[in-house]
């Protein structure tokens, strides 16, 4: 009977040994992306000499920035069980408003400063809806998707807006340090912001409660529609800001930019192992996965494969992460 | 030898890191009750879940009707006539109830359903359970109790020799309970067994004829009920001797009301008038199902809309809502732990941290919080792998004493609203959380607790208010008033 004795001991050593092993399933969850980023670079410089030079690093930090920064505010939507599909209209009349202000000859700073605050005011609303009135944040930032992309048409009639700015703006979404874009340096920082906020801070915490029980942190005296307000107000706000640095790459508001951009945001977070339902993630596995979909992007293009092909292997790629994912998730909960 | 309907023997299942069932023995004769003991994580659910066919044994033979029997699904485990009825009864809430009934196994005529003769098979399913509510109801419209039946009456349509109940008492009220018993009766008088799990010693001596008790996976003994004292079971059960209930014969407190309830009324629900709780006191809540026992507690935490005039420490209470509840130093501890009192997804210590964040340090790195949750959950003695485990691993009386560690982690409680916090829990977690709730009161909190156990209220409250449809129609002593009289009372509302 070596095989009670054993099991005795491993019983009690068992629930230890559970907590850990699920620990190390999230480190295979996380690591697993992270590996998987490093595998793709790997292929992706031995098919094209190209990609690792400086040049197209740089090209590629600063074509994922822009949405990785409105990716990190989908995630702490995300986190609280919410989504928010208004983003890419939102960004874009971030974008116009900057242009009109800049034309105006409104300062840099708070020109800057209003566009963002108009995402956030936009944000805001949509979740104090959402939160206030109950009603599924699917429904309201829908509702915001048409309405705010009705507004930036409605600023120009549609055309593009001049943003005649100056140099020193045009150098916030346009310039680099050495092979450093400027853009992906704000997107590393709010990348950081973000972690912290998340897990050093007691609204991080809030976010996490109210993603895994919305009404068990109701009862527990926790301020849960402020906080669902407040995630949607920053995603708003990171949705303006990167409005804002499109235009001043550009020098020029584009109303119709950041179509569809709500997906590439959702494919990260999930890409990234934040659960859709709430309470699980964190703003690092979204910050790999945008950085793992846009070298997936820059291979094709390198490689000359043209964009239709581009989306089918994106798709295939989301699809196995998921399956993946699940399974890993599925072993650590039987464990 | 007695025919045996079902035989189980020697059955183990390992899972890893654990030994759920380490040689279980169950044999239940035809026509018969057969309660299934046992503290919680004793096992009880793991062996029906083998027999209904969720999972396999890792050893061990099943016999059902004296033929070999391994059902690989549930699916299978229903055709051969074993049918489960579980806690969170596994109805399609937006589906009406004939539809339920027959889920995929519909009458049909080729694609089509034959809507006329399934309604007419449910309607008789129905009628053998003696409900009368009608087959085209939705089931999430049906009070509990119907939902409880319907789920019976599914199990009939399956034709089930083997019926397990789950707890079915948990969310019933006395006088549906007594409905369910009668259904029960009539099924095993047309010889089909019945598997009874409860925690409920008073249900099980009445119902039951005889009863398997599991202990850490082994089989404890099996007992004729009709020849066996309650505490014999009892002790099998918890396998050594406990005190089981808190302590009488307490000094009564005394001084001023802490929390001083001069009028709560919720039109059409409640309307509770005069009910004082002194500080240290432990005020319990009787009533029947539905009399606003959660009602009054979630209007005074400022959970519902109410007119409230209290009166805390003296000052008038007021409270917009459960935020501005817990700033005034109210607690509660909801009816329903993994729905409203849990994040089950998260750890133990930040689940036990949560409600203390409101305060500064704004700054909560992961290992702070740790530390300001760990003498709460020392003290309370939560058992669990460790403060990083998710709480929806712990048991449900470790779930309970986090609920519990939340508030105590916060501080400042003045009032500690408790709603049947011992739903589910095994007779020694029982123990322990009163013993718990009794601590704290004994420092000062003054504590509503409210529960459907008449017999825990007289233990452990040192008054009871007794609440019959929506008033406080009497208060009693404890140790002056027998339970059969304040029993009374609860049932009829009338004062003696």
């Amino acid at each position: 009977m070596t095989a009670s004795i054993g099991s005795t001991v491993t019983a009690t050593a068992g629930k230890e040994g559970g907590a850990r092993s699920r620990r190390g399933a999230d480190l295979i969850v996380k690591s697993n992306l992270l590996l998987v980023f490093l595998a793709l670079c790997v292929v992706a410089s031995l098919l094209a000499p190209q990609f690792l030079t400086g040049r197209n690093i740089a090209n590629l930090l600063q074509q994922s920035s822009l949405t990785g920064i409105v990716a990190i505010g989908m995630t702490m939507v995300v986190l609280t069980a919410g989504i928010d599909l208004s983003v890419g209209s939102v960004a874009a009349f971030g974008g116009m408003t900057i242009a009109l202000l800049m034309a105006a000859g409104v300062p840099v700073v708070p020109a800057i400063l209003v566009s963002v605050a108009a995402g956030a005011v936009f944000g805001a609303f949509m979740g104090g809806l959402s939160a206030y009135l109950s009603l599924p944040s699917f429904m309201t930032t829908l509702a915001g998707l048409t309405a705010v992309r009705g507004l930036t048409y409605l600023l120009t009639d549609g055309k593009p807006a001049e943003a005649s700015g100056s140099e020193a703006f045009q150098l916030l979404g346009g310039g680099f340090i050495g092979y450093v874009p400027i853009v992906g340096i704000i997107f590393v920082v709010i990348t950081v912001l973000a972690a912290v906020v998340l897990r050093g801070t007691t609204f991080g915490e809030y976010v996490y409660a109210v993603g895994s029980n919305k009404e068990a942190a109701r009862l527990s005296g926790l301020p849960v529609r402020g906080v669902i307000t407040t995630v949607f107000a920053v995603s708003g706000a990171l949705a303006a800001l990167a409005g804002v640095l499109l235009t001043s790459r550009l020098t020029v508001g584009q109303p119709t930019a950041f179509n569809g951009l709500e997906l590439d945001a959702i494919a990260a977070v999930v890409l990234g192992g934040t659960n859709l339902f709430g309470g699980r993630g964190g703003v690092f596995g979204t910050f790999v996965a945008v950085l793992l979909l846009s070298v997936l992007r820059n291979l094709c293009n390198l490689l000359g494969l043209g964009s239709f092909f581009q989306m089918v292997v994106t798709g295939l790629i989301l699809l196995v992460a998921l399956v993946l994912n699940m399974l890993i998730e599925r072993r650590g909960a039987r464990a | 030898m007695t025919a045996e309907r079902l035989r189980m023997t020697g059955i183990v299942k390992r899972f890893p890191g654990t030994v759920a069932l380490d040689g279980v023995e169950l044999s239940v004769r035809p026509g018969e009750v057969h309660c299934l003991l046992g503290e919680n994580g004793a096992g009880k659910s793991t062996l029906m879940k083998i027999l209904a066919g969720s999972y396999r044994p890792d050893e061990g033979t099943i016999l059902l009707d004296g033929r070999p029997f391994s059902p690989a699904t549930p699916h299978a485990g229903l055709a051969a006539g074993i049918a489960v009825i579980y806690q969170e009864l596994d109805l399609l809430p937006d589906l009406t109830v004939a539809q339920n009934l027959l889920l995929g196994r519909a009458p049909r005529l080729g694609p089509f359903v034959r809507r006329g003769r399934r309604a007419r098979l449910a309607r008789e399913a129905l009628d053998r359970v003696g409900a009368t509510f009608p087959v085209t109801t939705r089931v999430r419209d049906l009070p509990i109790a119907a939902q409880q039946l319907t789920a019976i009456a599914k199990a009939l349509t399956a034709d089930a020799r083997v019926i397990v109940m789950d707890e079915p008492s948990a969310t019933l009220s006395e006088s549906e309970l007594r409905g369910v018993f009668a259904v029960i009766r009539s099924l095993t008088a047309e010889g089909r067994s019945v598997i009874f799990i409860s925690h409920r010693m008073e249900e099980v001596m009445e119902i039951g004829d005889r009863a398997t008790v599991l202990r850490d996976g082994r089989t404890a003994g099996v007992y004729d009920l009709a020849s066996t004292g309650r505490d014999e079971i009892v002790a099998a059960m918890i396998g050594e001797a406990r005190e089981l209930v808190g302590a009488t014969g307490r000094p009564v407190p005394e001084g001023e009301p802490l929390l001083s309830v001069e009028r709560v009324h919720v039109p059409g629900l409640i309307d509770v008038r005069g009910l004082d709780v002194r500080p240290g006191e432990v005020v319990g809540l009787a009533g029947l199902g539905g009399a606003g026992r959660t009602t009054l507690l979630r209007a005074l935490f400022g959970d519902l809309r109410a007119h409230v005039a209290a009166r805390l420490d003296g000052h008038p209470l007021k409270v917009a809502g459960p935020a501005s509840a817990v700033r005034a130093g109210l607690a509660l501890v909801p009816e329903s732990r993994k729905e409203q009192g849990l994040m089950l997804g998260l750890s133990v210590s930040r689940n036990a941290a949560i409600s203390a964040l409101g305060r500064p340090p704004w700054l909560l790195p992961g290992r702070l919080g740790r530390r300001v949750t760990e003498p709460a959950l020392a003290s309370l003695g939560v058992k669990a792998a460790g403060p990083g485990q998710p709480v929806g691993q712990l048991s449900g009386g470790n779930q309970q004493k986090v609920v519990l560690a939340k508030w105590i982690t916060r501080g400042g409680i003045r009032v500690l609203l408790l709603d049947e916090p011992t739903r589910g829990l095994d007779v020694g977690a029982k123990a322990d959380l009163y013993r718990q709730v009794r601590h704290l009161a004994d420092q000062g909190v003054a504590v509503l607790l409210a529960s459907s156990e008449l017999n825990e209220l007289t233990a452990n409250a040192d008054r009871i208010q007794v609440l019959y449809e929506g008033r406080n129609v009497a208060c009693f002593d404890p140790r002056v008033s027998p339970e059969s009289v304040i029993a009374h009372t609860v049932i009829t509302g009338a004062t003696p």
